[in-house]
């Protein structure tokens, strides 16, 4: 049985159910790369170009943990799933990057997608899946059944995954949980936190240092950017003069949009990654937003491979004490009590 | 209202020739970027966007304490992150207390391009705005092609500078140039102005280096620190095929009989890079091959710190210079760039370059 290589980084994270479904229904083994660990930072920092974002910089440690297991290696070149909006451009050089600057790696699949800028729609999605299909099995009915079944499986993640309307709204007066539960802090009021940040670096707990377990430890209940639905983010960028085309930057900006106007949470919690592109925009535009309208406090955080846990710990808990000391109106509103 | 504009390399001097010739007298004319215009700029931007945010939006600055009321920026949708520099300058500058006009010119919203374009032609009708907006493109090819002369002449000349004089005259006479009867005549004048005034060594056989990268760290002298000047200096030609031309002329870009340069580059590039992800990734890497297969000795490819695009072709252009033994310096630029260390890595490279052709005569003499 022939292996395929996927890593646990970037693109995976929004598109793991979808792919290693794909290869499971065609009859191989989809190999993805072990989760993050000390080893594979320091490969990346060594391999990877300078320059990189942290989160690409990872990539090439996972590539580097897979090189030897597997006969294929799968790195999609995807640019965008909008007919508008753009994704990050490293996503589509990533592949051909990797193989000129590692020279022993098994062979890469790269198919190219990208809605916006090549207007590629349903049939080209069809055709570049089949295409990659062919590599395995000769048997067409194998591949059609493969590619539906990995569109549902996608199609039942984001089901799962994007909350609608009413469970945000139950959320925010405190009638449901969407993440870990908190742990109970004794005489303490309880905190609503808005995560927001890339997929990547919210569900990688050793790029963000494991940001989601302190914050349960802390007894604070979250919502990620990710679980935001999508109807309220256009609403939220409307307001924007003009559009912005970050198509995973405008999930972030919209989520911090929509809790500055709501106000239903006590603080904003924003993940970037250091030399992050669109990041350093949506950010800057967060920043200079929320200095208009101060009362939902957003902390900004930086993160790259030098950054150190104790620091970002230190920062993390200071803005949980700012928070909880806070006697503005409005966040005694907010309803603290959570029965599980 | 008085009408201000970042400075862009010689671009400035199209921006001008075109808002003079739609009847706007009332220009603030920036001046060339200085260390305090990248302070300022670093100051106000965001930490780790990109170099040419912070210094457009320096110059931007320097032109509104001057006293312009309306300034100019675009808006687009690219992988690039320049299509949204105007909005946040918007937000920047508002913040700063700034309350004059902020004109971003949107093509995806015609409608609105076009009202915004209004503004800016004061009290022409569209045909005479259309006309000067044409004129301007004329000219933006006799500014190139003084830039060309500019960078091969300075290369061979005896005495230093005179060409860098003779092509600063020339701009000012492109930029005052009425008349489409009139601008047509040009090219001949520029080229006999060079011949004339500027005396070359005849012998010199000069090393020719490319200059390739992002758009604006190859236009703006003061970000890649006269890196073209530093070449000619050493006695190396240099070019670039990099100039705004290729947006704004769409005279040439509608030219179907005209082979682009750019899409053969695009062509050769396929094999390293297949996709188009911004910026101008794929053409540095074919042009590397281009330039080569015309007989050029190098190419310096310059791009600023955390442009998304120039990652990437950085990347691959080690394995496409060793594949088609085309000599590459990469050089990143950013507003704390040091001189020193920034010729001496020039210096290097050229010495790099003599060498080898020293080396490839002494082959073709056995």
């Amino acid at each position: 049985m022939k292996k395929v290589g996927i890593p646990r980084a970037l693109l995976y994270y929004k598109f793991s159910e979808m792919w290693t479904t794909f290869f499971k229904e065609l009859g191989t083994e989809a190999v993805v790369s072990p989760k993050t660990t000390k080893q594979i930072k320091f490969d990346s920092v060594k391999n990877a170009p300078d320059e990189d974002c942290y989160s690409t910089k990872l990539y090439f440690g996972h590539v580097l943990a897979l090189k030897d297991q597997v006969d294929y290696l799968f790195i999609p070149r995807f640019g965008s799933d909008h007919h508008t909006y753009v994704g990050c451009p490293k996503f589509i050089g990533l592949a051909e990057v990797l193989r000129s600057q590692i020279p022993d790696l098994p062979e890469i699949i790269m198919p190219h997608y990208n809605k916006a800028k090549s207007g590629h729609r349903k049939i080209a999605f069809f055709r570049k899946a089949y295409k990659v299909g062919l590599k395995f099995t000769k048997n067409p009915i194998k591949i059609i059944r493969a590619i539906i079944k990995a569109v549902k499986a996608q199609k039942n993640h984001y089901k799962t995954i994007l909350i609608d309307e009413e469970t945000l709204h139950k959320w925010e007066r405190s009638e449901t949980i969407l993440n870990e539960p908190p742990r109970y802090v004794e005489n303490e009021r309880q905190l609503k936190i808005a995560l927001v940040g890339h997929s990547y670096v919210l569900n990688d707990p050793y790029s963000a240092l494991g940001i989601r377990t302190s914050l349960q430890e802390h007894g604070v209940d979250f919502i990620t950017s990710e679980q935001m639905p999508r109807n309220l983010i256009d609403k939220q960028m409307d307001k924007l003069d003009y559009d912005l085309y970050f198509l995973y930057e405008r999930e972030i900006l919209g989520a911090i949009m929509h809790f500055m106007e709501s106000k239903t949470v006590d603080g904003i919690i924003h993940l970037m990654i250091f030399s992050c592109g669109p990041d350093s925009i949506a950010g800057e535009v967060a920043a200079r937003l929320s200095k208009r309208d101060p009362i939902v406090p957003l902390l900004q955080l930086v993160f790259d491979e030098l950054t150190a846990e104790a620091g970002m710990k230190t920062r993390i808990e200071a803005f949980i004490d700012m928070l909880r000391r806070s006697e503005d109106e409005q966040t005694l509103l907010l309803t603290t009590k959570v029965h599980i | 209202m008085p009408l201000g504009f970042p400075y862009l390399g010689t671009f400035t001097h199209v921006m001008e020739s075109i808002a003079r010739g739609m009847n706007r007298d009332d220009l603030i004319l920036p001046n060339e970027p200085t260390y305090r215009t990248k302070q300022l700029g670093s100051r106000h931007a965001s930490e780790f966007v990109c170099t040419p945010f912070k210094i457009i939006l320096g110059s931007l600055l320097e032109v509104i304490e001057r006293g312009a009321t309306q300034v100019i920026g675009t808006v687009h949708v690219d992988f690039c992150r320049l299509g949204y520099y105007a909005p946040l300058w918007k937000l920047i500058l508002e913040d700063l207390g700034y309350t004059g006009d902020i004109i971003c010119l949107n093509w995806f919203d015609k409608p609105d391009f076009f009202r915004n374009f209004k503004k800016l032609t004061g009290d022409l009708n569209a045909i005479q705005a259309f006309q000067a907006f044409r004129i301007g493109w004329i000219k933006n090819r006799y500014f190139d092609l003084v830039e060309k002369l500019l960078y091969s002449y300075g290369a061979t000349e005896i005495s230093k500078g005179s060409a860098k004089a003779v092509a600063d005259k020339l701009n000012r006479t492109i930029v005052h140039t009425m008349g489409e009867r009139n601008v047509r005549k040009l090219p001949r004048l520029i080229k006999e102005t060079f011949k004339e005034e500027v005396e070359v060594d005849e012998k010199a056989d000069p090393l020719k280096v490319i200059i390739m990268g992002e758009l604006y760290a190859v236009i703006e002298p003061a970000i890649n620190l006269y890196v073209m000047r530093k070449l000619n200096d050493l006695g190396v030609v240099a070019y670039t095929p990099i100039t705004f031309r290729r947006w704004i002329d769409l005279g040439y870009r509608l030219n179907f009989f005209k082979r682009k340069q750019h899409d053969i580059a695009i062509k050769k590039a396929k094999p390293y890079l297949g996709h188009r992800l911004g910026g101008k990734a794929r053409e540095s890497i074919g042009c590397t091959i281009y330039y080569k297969e015309k007989g050029w000795d190098g190419l310096i490819h310059l791009y600023p710190f955390t442009c998304m695009p120039e990652i990437i072709s950085r990347s691959i252009l080690p394995q496409v210079s060793k594949d088609y033994d085309m000599p590459v310096l990469s050089l990143v630029v950013d507003e704390h760039t040091g001189e020193a260390g920034f010729q001496t890595r020039v210096e290097a490279f050229v010495d790099l370059l003599e060498r080898k052709r020293n080396e490839n005569d002494k082959n073709k003499v056995k």
